[in-house]
Formats: structure tokens, sequence, C-alpha cells
């Protein structure tokens, strides 16, 4: 029995791929899913460098009130890091900055997405999370469709505190080292190797789930970001029907189906009832989940 | 005092009782007549109710008109008191039993009563008399006027958002026993629906028969313009029928056919499933028009009203002033829109998002309700002398056009606020220990940019997607899987004889049949001959691990056919072993050809038992 389940264990981790590359394969493709790079690291260096420099420049403008040519350098700046990121070069650092960039020119929505794909990648960088925050405060829609409680945070820190690679890092070590347990246990009875090897087990397995379930909360759900000023949520998809809600720019929802140019999607935010009013419902019915279709457009993936 | 209490006891129970005496007086009186069906045959009878409502001290109502029938007897008569929350009603019912005379369409014509000068009549009924025997298609058109369904709205052409009553009705004729009711309700995509007080019953008169009636009835509300259709409800219902056991003329039977033993060990009752479908109904829904449509217009339509008040009149600069709005009326309640607040200077007063409490006060003929919005909004200088004023505007479907209320400013007075004490950034010499003061958070602002460029790497490339990290994986587990079977082979062989000597059998044969040719080339026929008989006969016992001893000709050849070895092979070892038996015990040892002969077939012989016993 003990020998089925580990032969069974030395299958698991090799196969996990295979069910990797399918989830790849979903029809939402977010941002950072995209691992052809077309640019090398040198020239990604040199772009970022350039953007900072342009970024810094914009900063010293702002500072002495020439808010024109602050605006100019931001945009040439963003166009930059956009570069660096459309050429495949997927870093932390960089949308970062680029969301510093966005948050700087008023696009709040934009500055939200680039935030969280920066999370994503360096998820300990408390500078992201003070950031995010701060741009999230600025939203009008407050209430957070994506937000995963402290407590759960707390309790399962090494799925917040790693990222997807570091993880997998994490897992692959772990498979390594079991694989040796295993294989000393063969050659050389020691005491306390079936011990090692039942905890190393365990906790390959738990980082395994682990991985999956980041997986899962990263491809699996599509979460998007509102990015522009005011967006009619509609009961179906098209023009033609009436709109149910709106919602603002930096809110962000989950993305659940599509059609043709349209997403169906949820959010938890302060919703706007009828056609335009400042806050129409009470508190209790502004948390309610409220479903509907958008236009494509108005939504960026993360 | 007590007696004084006690006679004004008496004297309000005088008084609600002549206020009751002169409410039943007051009612209307109504005449009604009604049939049991109106369509008959010559062998049925027909029961002919004439109705007095509202009062029971009057004369017999006259019979009517009849063409056609015949009195067979009536009438009987019966008087009915019913209090239903308070209000009290009265009527008297006379039943007379008619049978036809001949066949054809019949009026009965009015019954008319005179009372305190006053002459009442009943409405005329048309009775159909037909040939027997009913065919099953008639009978089927009885069952469908004995049960039917209606499905309608009180107006079929509506503006968005506007409130539509939809009403379904559930006729079953009066008596008619009809239980298990289940009602499916129509699909209203398109609306925003509100259920409409709770399940309404009554009797309702159509063409002179007594119907039950329940009535479900909902709010709709259309959410889009254009061509709506609300598909048909359904209902599905059972006619409980019962039916009486076998009677067989037994002493018992006039004592157990009694109803109370009917009812106490339950007569069979027969259902008969009925199901109703109503017809679909389309409404027109018009859009809201543009002309005329305020800029403070939301998308509210109904007819609504508004009130405003404010708990604190006298405030200072920055005190906060909460403004109370309510808006009710009729309409879709919960799509009320905020009133909007008309400040002059966008510096007078800061204004604070609102909260609303919603409540639906009334849902029994329309959906009637208040939704009151609390605003919290601070006056930021002392001069100003009014709240702001506060707009509500409208959609008015029965005007058919949008309206606006206005209610003036609300006067309040702002004094100026108290000085801030200045922070303090010496500390004082007195030996006061300073009061301990918060950081103040200046401005927010978004933390620089990152600028390490030393640690850009592209961490766009998944780790777990490298094709070589992937194949990488394998490696261990194929070095741990081949150590595991080598470890459980070494294992087995140190610990099971018969798979250790199973697996060596052949190694051993081939040393065998090695010493074998050694003494071939000595020419040493019996040598030679013992070897291969040891090499055939010990690798067999090896192999179905046995004594080598007990490795006999018979035995082998036994387990042999048990393993199912083919016949030739068989044959062959049987050859074998009775082959060397005599040349190595006979001087017939044969020559050196023949010898080598034999140690060819051997080996053949033992590489064909090794494929087909392994």
């Amino acid at each position: 029995m003990m020998i089925r389940l580990r032969v069974l264990f030395l299958f698991l981790l090799p196969f996990l791929d295979c069910g990797i590359s399918s989830a790849h394969s979903g029809s939402l493709k977010s941002e950072i899913q995209n691992p052809e790079s077309g640019i090398s690291r040198d020239e990604a260096v040199k772009l970022c460098a350039e953007a900072n420099e342009k970024y810094l420049q914009a900063m010293k403008l702002i500072a002495s009130k020439s808010i024109p040519e602050a605006d100019q350098k931001l945009k040439e700046a963003t166009d930059l890091y956009e570069t660096a990121l459309t050429g495949g070069f997927r870093n932390g650092q960089i949308y970062y900055n680029l969301g510093n960039t966005y948050y700087r020119r008023g696009e709040l929505g934009k500055a939200i997405v680039n935030y969280r794909r920066a999370e994503r990648l360096m998820p300990r960088n408390a500078d992201i999370n003070a950031n995010l925050r701060l741009a999230k405060g600025s939203t009008k829609d407050k209430e957070l469709s994506t937000e995963i409680p402290a407590v759960i945070k707390r309790i399962f820190f090494w799925l917040f505190f790693l990222n997807r690679n570091e993880l997998s890092l994490v897992a692959i070590s772990l498979y390594v080292v079991l694989m040796a347990i295993l294989f000393f246990s063969t050659i050389r009875r020691y005491a306390g190797m079936k011990k090692l090897s039942i905890g190393f087990s365990s906790i390959l397995f738990v980082v395994i789930v682990s991985f999956g379930i980041k997986i899962y909360l990263e491809q699996g759900v599509h979460y998007g970001v509102i990015v522009t000023s005011e967006c009619e949520v509609r009961y179906g998809p098209g023009e033609e029907y009436e709109p149910k809600f709106e919602i603002h720019n930096g809110a962000e929802c989950v993305i659940e189906d599509e059609k043709d140019d349209w997403y169906r999607v949820y959010v938890k935010v302060g919703v706007k009832r009828g056609a335009g009013s400042e806050t129409g419902v009470g508190e209790k019915a502004s948390r309610e989940v409220r479903r509907g279709w958008l236009q494509k457009k108005y939504v960026d993936l993360i | 005092m007590s007696v004084y209490k006690h006679y004004c006891s008496i004297l309000m129970s005088v008084f609600a009782i002549f206020a009751c005496m002169g409410k039943l007086c007051a009612q209307d009186i109504l005449v009604t007549a009604t049939v049991d069906q109106n369509i008959l045959t010559l062998n049925d009878q027909l029961k002919l109710t004439l109705t007095i409502h509202g009062t029971q001290d009057t004369a017999h109502p006259s019979f009517p008109a009849i063409e056609g029938f015949t009195l067979l007897y009536g009438p009987s008569i019966s008087a009915q008191e019913f209090n239903i929350n308070g209000a009290v009603s009265v009527r008297k019912s006379y039943t007379y039993v008619l049978q036809p005379s001949a066949k054809g369409k019949f009026t009965i014509g009015p019954s008319t009563l005179e009372y305190k000068g006053k002459v009442y009549s009943s409405q005329p009924l048309k009775v159909e008399v037909v040939d027997m025997p009913r065919s099953s298609d008639a009978q089927a058109q009885n069952l469908e006027k004995l049960v039917f369904v209606e499905l309608s709205v009180d107006k079929h052409e509506a503006y968005v958002y506007e409130q539509i009553v939809l009403s379904f009705k559930f006729y079953f004729q009066k008596g008619l026993p009809v239980g298990d009711i289940d009602y499916t309700a129509p699909a209203t995509k398109s609306f925003m629906e509100e259920k409409l007080g709770d399940q309404r019953q009554y009797e309702e008169i159509r063409d002179g028969i007594v119907y039950n009636v329940l009535e479900l009835r909902t709010a709709l509300f259309p959410m889009m313009s254009g061509e709506l259709t609300i598909s048909a409800a359904k209902v599905k219902c059972n006619l409980i029928v019962r039916q009486q056991r076998d009677r067989r003329n037994t002493p018992s039977d006039s004592f157990f056919s009694d109803a109370f033993f009917d009812d106490f060990f339950g007569r069979e009752q027969k259902r008969y499933p009925i199901e109703r479908t109503t017809d679909s109904i389309t409404l027109k829904v018009k859009p809201l028009p543009e002309e005329g449509k305020p800029k403070e217009f939301k998308g509210a339509v109904g007819a609504f009203h508004m009130e405003v008040s404010t708990q604190s009149q006298h405030v200072k600069v920055g005190d906060p002033i909460t403004l109370s709005m309510s808006v009710y009326g009729e309409g879709n309640i919960q799509t009320i829109h905020e009133p909007v607040l008309i400040i002059n200077k966008e510096n007078d007063f800061k204004v604070y998002p609102s909260e609303s409490t919603t409540q639906i006060t009334n849902r029994e003929e329309v959906i009637r309700g208040r939704k009151v919005f609390s605003k919290v909004i601070e006056p930021q200088k002392p001069d100003l002398k009014y709240a702001p004023a506060i707009v509500f505007s409208f959609f008015d479907p029965h005007a058919g056009q949008y309206k606006t209320i206005t209610k003036e400013p609300i006067p309040i007075t702002v004094e100026a606020g108290e000085q801030e004490v200045p922070i303090q950034l010496t500390l004082s010499h007195n030996n006061v220990i300073p009061a301990k003061h918060q950081v103040q958070l200046l401005t927010e602002d978004i933390l620089p940019i990152m600028t390490n460029l030393a640690a850009l790497r592209n961490q766009g490339n998944p780790v777990y997607r490298n094709p070589y990290i992937a194949g990488f994986l394998f490696i261990p587990a194929v070095v741990v899987i081949t150590s595991l079977l080598l470890s459980r082979h070494n294992d087995r062989l140190t610990s099971d004889i018969g798979y250790a000597r199973t697996r060596r059998a052949h190694a051993m044969a081939k040393k065998r049949l090695e010493e074998a040719r050694s003494m071939l080339r000595q020419n040493s026929p019996a040598e030679f001959f013992s070897c291969l008989s040891k090499a055939v006969s010990d690798y067999l016992a090896d192999k179905f691990n046995i004594p080598p001893a007990s490795a006999t000709e018979d035995k082998v050849v036994s387990l042999l056919q048990q393993r199912g070895i083919k016949d030739d092979v068989i044959e062959d070892v049987s050859r074998c072993f009775t082959d060397y038996d005599h040349r190595r015990f006979s001087k017939d040892s044969g020559t050196v050809d023949e010898m080598a002969r034999s140690l060819k077939l051997a080996e053949e012989l033992i590489t064909k038992m090794e494929r087909q016993l392994s």
C-alpha cells in the first residue's frame, strides 16, 4: 500500500504540468499570460531606464507646476513601459511603474490593473500594496469583489506570500528532496526514513494543492477592472438592453462569460440605481452581488 | 359611581346594536338569479336559486316567467349571515327545482321583489335544453365551463417602468371539489415584478352560474420598450370525486352507510387531473418621451410626492445637517433615485453620499411605498441663510408628461465655528505633560517608482511550463521506480527460495551444459550424459521448486502438462530422460557426433522450456 502511494506521488508532479497547460488554453487571456518574449533583458533594461528617467523628469515638472510638459513626459514613459511589456518582457517592477504613471495621468482604472498585475508577480512588495490601496481609495465604487479576507490570508500565508513561479520552485525542490529520500530508503534502510518521506509527501501535497489553487485564482477566475469613467452594466449583451446599474473607473469585477463584444460580469461594488443618480440604494442593497453585461472595451483584464 | 359606569356600558351596547342594525338596514338590496347548469338534457333537473342580498326581512321574490320548464318543487328557503372582518352581510335564498319539458334555448325572466316601496329585479338567464345523450365533446365542453382560467392585465399599452397589474384568475363552479392546485406562473422576462397582496378568494356569477374564484396579482414594471410578451400561465389540479363502496344487501348496510362511517373510513376518492392554460398577453411598451425631459430626471416612473425635513437648523460651520428627503407614492419604489440638491456656490456646502431606506407601504391594489434618503451636508461659511433647494423629477404615465417637485430651501442659521488651537511645536517649561497628538497625514500620494534595474528579469515565463524542467521531473521518478524494483527483486532473491531457484535455473543449466561440453571434449561419455541428465533434471527441479531427487520423468512430465507446455516439448523431455539414463548406464554411449547432437538437443530443449515456462 505504501509503495503504491509513493508511486502515485512520483507521478503526481510531472503530470501536473499537463493540467496547467490545459488551464492556459482558456478562452480569456490575462495580460501576464504571454510567455513569448520578443525582447532581450538588455533591451528591456534600456527601455525601463529611459522610462524611469522620463517619469522622474515629469515629477520635477509637476513640482514646478509645468503640467502640460509633465503630462507629455508621463505619456512618453507610459509608451516605453508598454513597449517593454508588449515585447513580452513581464516584470512586477515595470507593471508597478506603469501603474504609477497611469495614476499620475489620472487613469485610475489602468493604474489599478497594473498594480494588480504587479501584485501577482511581486506579492510581498509593500509599495505595490500601499499604492493599490491608495488608488482603490480614490475610486467611486469602494466595495471590492476580489478582496480575500485577512484571516484567510493569515492562515494560508504561503499562498499569498509567494508568486506562481516561487510556489512552483518550492514544489519542485520538495519533489526532488522527496525523490532523494525515497531513493536512499530503497538502498539503505535508515531508521526514520519512512517518517521523513511521509512528512515530505504531506508538505509536497499541500504545496501542489496550493499551487493548483493559485493557478485557478489567477487564471481560472477572470478579474477585470473598469477603465472608463462611467460604465453602464446592462441586462443583456447589446445596446438594445436597458441599463441595469452603473460602475465607475477602477471598479473591479469578475468576468463570468463573454459574447461578441460583451462580458457578463458580477460586481459587489456600491452600485447606482436608475440612470445616473448619486447613490440610489441603501447600504444593504449596495453590497449585493449584481450581474450584468458590459462592453469589452470598458474593461481591462488583470 | 359603579352604577353610573354600568348604565354607561349598557347605553354604549345599545348604541352599538343600533349602529349595527343601521348598517344592516343601510346595505344595498340586490336580487340575483343563478342556476346550477345552463346546458342540460330533457332528463336533467335545473336548480334555480333566487338570492336576496342585504336583507332577510322581505316577502318572496316573484317566480320568474319560464318557458319550456315545469316546476317540480320549491321553493326551499335558506337564510345566511356572514361576518367577514367585522362587516356583517345577510342573504336569503329561494331554491326551485325545474324539469325541462322541451328542447331549445330558453330565457328565465327576471324575478322582482318589492321592498320598502322600491322594486328590485334579478338579471335574466339563458338556458339551453339539448337532446340526450350528450356526446363526450359536449361533456368536455361542459367540463371546460366548470373549471377555467384567465390571465389579464389592467392595460395593454404602457411606458417603460410604468406599473402594470397582472391578474391570474382560477374559476371553478361553486361546490366543485377541486384539490391539489399547482400553479405555474407566466414567464415575465424583461419585467421587474412585485407580488401584490395575498391570494384573493371570492364568488362571481358568470352566465347565471356561481363560480369560486382564486385570484393572484402581480405588479410588473417593463424594463425595455417594444412589444413584450407575457407567456401563458398554467394550473394543474385534481377534481376529487368520492365513490360509494359496493353495497351488499346485508343487515349492517343501513347502519354502516351512514355519512359518519363514510367520512371515518374514507370512501374511495377518484381524482381526475385537469390542466388549464391561459392565453399569452402581448403588451406595447412605449419609450419615455425625450420631449420635456428635465435634466434632474433619472428614471423614476409613477406618481410621487416628496417631503423634506431637517432636525437641526441652528448649526456651526462644519457641523452636519441631515436632510431627510422622503419620496413616496405609486410606482417602482426600488428604482427611485435620489432628489437633486441645488447648490448655488460649490464651496457653500460639503455634501456627503446619502443613505436610503425603502419601504413598500401598500401592495394591495398597486405598489405604493416610500423611499427615504438621509443626506448629510456641512455648511462651510457662516453667512449661509438657507439649505439647498431640493428637486425631484419623475414621469407620470397617467398624465403622459414629466413632473418636477421642487422644495423651497429650508432656512438655517450658521454660526462661525470655534478656532482650532494651533499645534504647539515647542515644549512648555511648565511641568505639564504635553497632550499626545496623532500624527497628522498632510497629503496622500503614491510611493515612488522602483528603479532597481539589476533585479529586472522576465517573470512572464512560468518555471513550470519550461519543457526542460518538466522533462527533468521525470528523471528522479524513473530512478526511484527502478531502484524500487531492483530492491524488491533482491529482497525476493534472498527471502523466496522458489523465486531464486526459478530465476537462477537457466544460468545453472547453462553452467552444467558447459561442464557437459568439457566432458565431450575429454571424450568421457558416462560423465557427459550424467552432466546432461543433471542439467535437464536440475533445471526442471529449479523451475518447479522441487528437490532434485524428486525430478523423475513421470513427475516432471505431469508438472509440465499442468503448466500447459506443448506436447512435442514434453515428448522431447521424456525422450531425453530415457536416452540419457540408457547411455549413462549401458555400453552403447554412441559416437562423438551423437554426443554433440545430444548436447545441442539439450541446449535447444532448455531454451524452449525457458521461453514457455517464464
